[in-house]
């Protein structure tokens, strides 16, 4: 595929992301892995390059450019087995294509919403920014980006919440979807950090200690506060 | 396949929860047994990992051995526990006007549980994934907790509305149980009642008496519930450690002592605490 080729077909889909539900898809679930793979691994880049002006710290920028797309995928596809099960017993089966559907597209929506934020953690970043100033930099910017995907992904269950019968369950499983998607995210996150690293330590994957829980450190900070 | 497809059915049926999604004759005692050991063992092993992980590295088995029996407790406690409160849902819902033999209650049960240790097993991943990134007994025992409590809400719901289904249900048994797999719609098609029954059907009765009815079968449902979750928690407690405390050695079974909520409440004591 020419550049061109591949620049059209990333319009078409970023077009179909926010197209109303109604309106036939052209977007495959491949083409909406790759594009939320992609545009994720670029902020992901711009994320990690923080006080990037060292030889050890260069490394981070690839680190962060891998975990970005980790943390959105691998959340999903944990909370994926949880969601389809109680979609099925809450009798939405019928139903399970456009609800899983309608995740797809706010992924990709949100990794996509993430790549076109990639030049501002470079403007912060490069405007003086302390560590401090980075982290809340780029939790804003993810904030954003995650508002985004949920509401693509509102617009697209607003044809099942509306349906007469089954749209209070719909409803209910957008909310559990939301509830268990943060929760598994927040912990991830937490899992895969430095995002964007310490600039007095060199470049990591993950930290010396990755696998505590985030839930048990917010717990601890409040009682030492 | 063909277990997992029947799973798949009895998902699908199971917010309907329709005496012929639950009671088809491919449906019978085996396979929801099949199904009862073998989700509680998927959600066993996962509850079973947390060990291992605290205990990887050091000399010994305690890990391995505390997964082993995480994953032959778990669908035990289940069985236990079915074996305790089953006659009394057997009766409680003939009290209540739900007119199925032993074996046909006992199917409805065992869905039941099946409906529960699905979703158990469904949530099984974030367990996975909470138990290899934390060290933390007290947060694993809260994590758990709600996991199942949200797991055994659904299946009591399930249980309910097929109880509830039943006891207001204007079809006969046999034709339903000899009927091939057909889908739920077909029900609508179902022959009228037989002559034989002995049980009214509800149109025999006046509407206030089945309201009425219906009534007495909600309270005595919402008191055999109580009773099934006390008996669980308590189980569960008897036949601890089920995910297994870090400092303690592995024994298959600890002292009786305490009760489920006291210990419970320790542990989120602990998780707050200093």
């Amino acid at each position: 595929m020419t550049a061109r080729g591949l620049l059209s077909a990333a319009d078409a889909l970023i077009h179909d992301l926010g197209r109303e539900p109604a309106a036939p898809a052209q977007a495959r679930p491949l083409a909406l892995l790759i594009a939320l793979i992609v545009s994720a691994a670029v902020y992901g880049a711009c994320m990690g390059s923080f006080s990037a002006y060292s030889a050890a710290r260069v490394p981070q920028i690839a680190y962060a450019a891998i975990k970005v797309p980790m943390l959105v995928v691998v959340t999903s596809g944990l909370c994926m087995p949880g969601f389809v099960v109680l979609n099925l017993t809450l009798g939405l089966g019928a139903d399970l294509g456009s609800a899983l559907r309608a995740i797809a597209f706010a992924q990709c929506a949100l990794g996509v919403a993430l790549g076109s934020l990639a030049p501002f953690p470079l403007l912060v970043y490069a405007s003086g920014a302390s560590h401090d100033g980075a982290l809340i930099g780029n939790a804003v910017l993810f904030s954003l980006a995650t508002a985004i995907g949920h509401t693509v992904m509102r617009r697209r269950y607003r044809e099942l919440s509306a349906q007469p019968e089954h749209g209070g369950r719909h409803r209910v499983m957008l909310w559990v979807w939301t509830t268990l998607y943060a929760f598994v995210g927040m912990q991830m996150g937490w899992m895969l950090r430095p995002f964007v690293g310490s600039p007095g330590m060199p470049a990591a994957f993950l930290r010396e200690e990755p696998f505590t829980n985030a839930y048990i450190e917010i717990i601890d900070l409040f009682l030492r506060w | 396949m063909k277990a997992f497809r029947q799973l798949d059915n009895l998902l699908r049926a199971a917010h309907l929860a329709q005496r012929s999604a639950v009671l088809r004759p491919e449906l019978g005692l085996g396979p929801l047994l099949f199904f009862v050991l073998s989700l509680g063992a998927l959600y066993g092993f996962f509850m079973g990992w947390y060990s291992v992980s605290v205990h990887w590295g050091q000399s010994g088995a305690d890990g391995w051995l505390q997964l082993l029996a995480s994953t032959l407790k778990f669908p035990a406690l289940f069985l236990c526990t079915l074996l305790v409160t089953f006659p009394s849902l057997y009766v409680f819902s003939a009290l209540g006007g739900v007119h199925l033999d032993f074996e046909q209650a006992l199917r409805v049960m065992l869905a039941a549980i099946v409906v529960h240790l699905t979703v158990a097993a469904s949530l099984g991943t974030i367990l996975a994934f909470f138990t290899l990134s934390t060290r933390s007994y007290p947060f694993m025992v809260v994590l758990n907790i709600a996991l199942l409590g949200v797991a055994g809400s659904i299946g009591l719901a399930f249980l309910r509305r097929a109880l509830q289904t039943m006891s207001t249900s204007v079809l006969p048994v046999a034709p339903v149980l000899e009927a091939p797999a057909a889908p739920a719609a077909s029900e609508a098609q179902a022959p009228p009642p037989q002559s034989d029954s002995s049980v009214p059907p509800p149109a025999s009765r006046g509407a206030p008496q089945v309201a009425a009815e219906a009534q007495t079968a909600r309270m005595i449902f919402r008191v055999w519930t109580v009773l099934y979750g006390l008996v669980g928690v308590q189980m569960a407690w008897l036949l601890r450690p089920m995910i297994g405390r870090p400092e303690l050695t592995f024994s298959w079974f600890r002292a009786r002592e305490g009760n489920f909520f006291l210990g419970a409440l320790q542990n989120l004591a602990d998780m707050f605490g200093p």
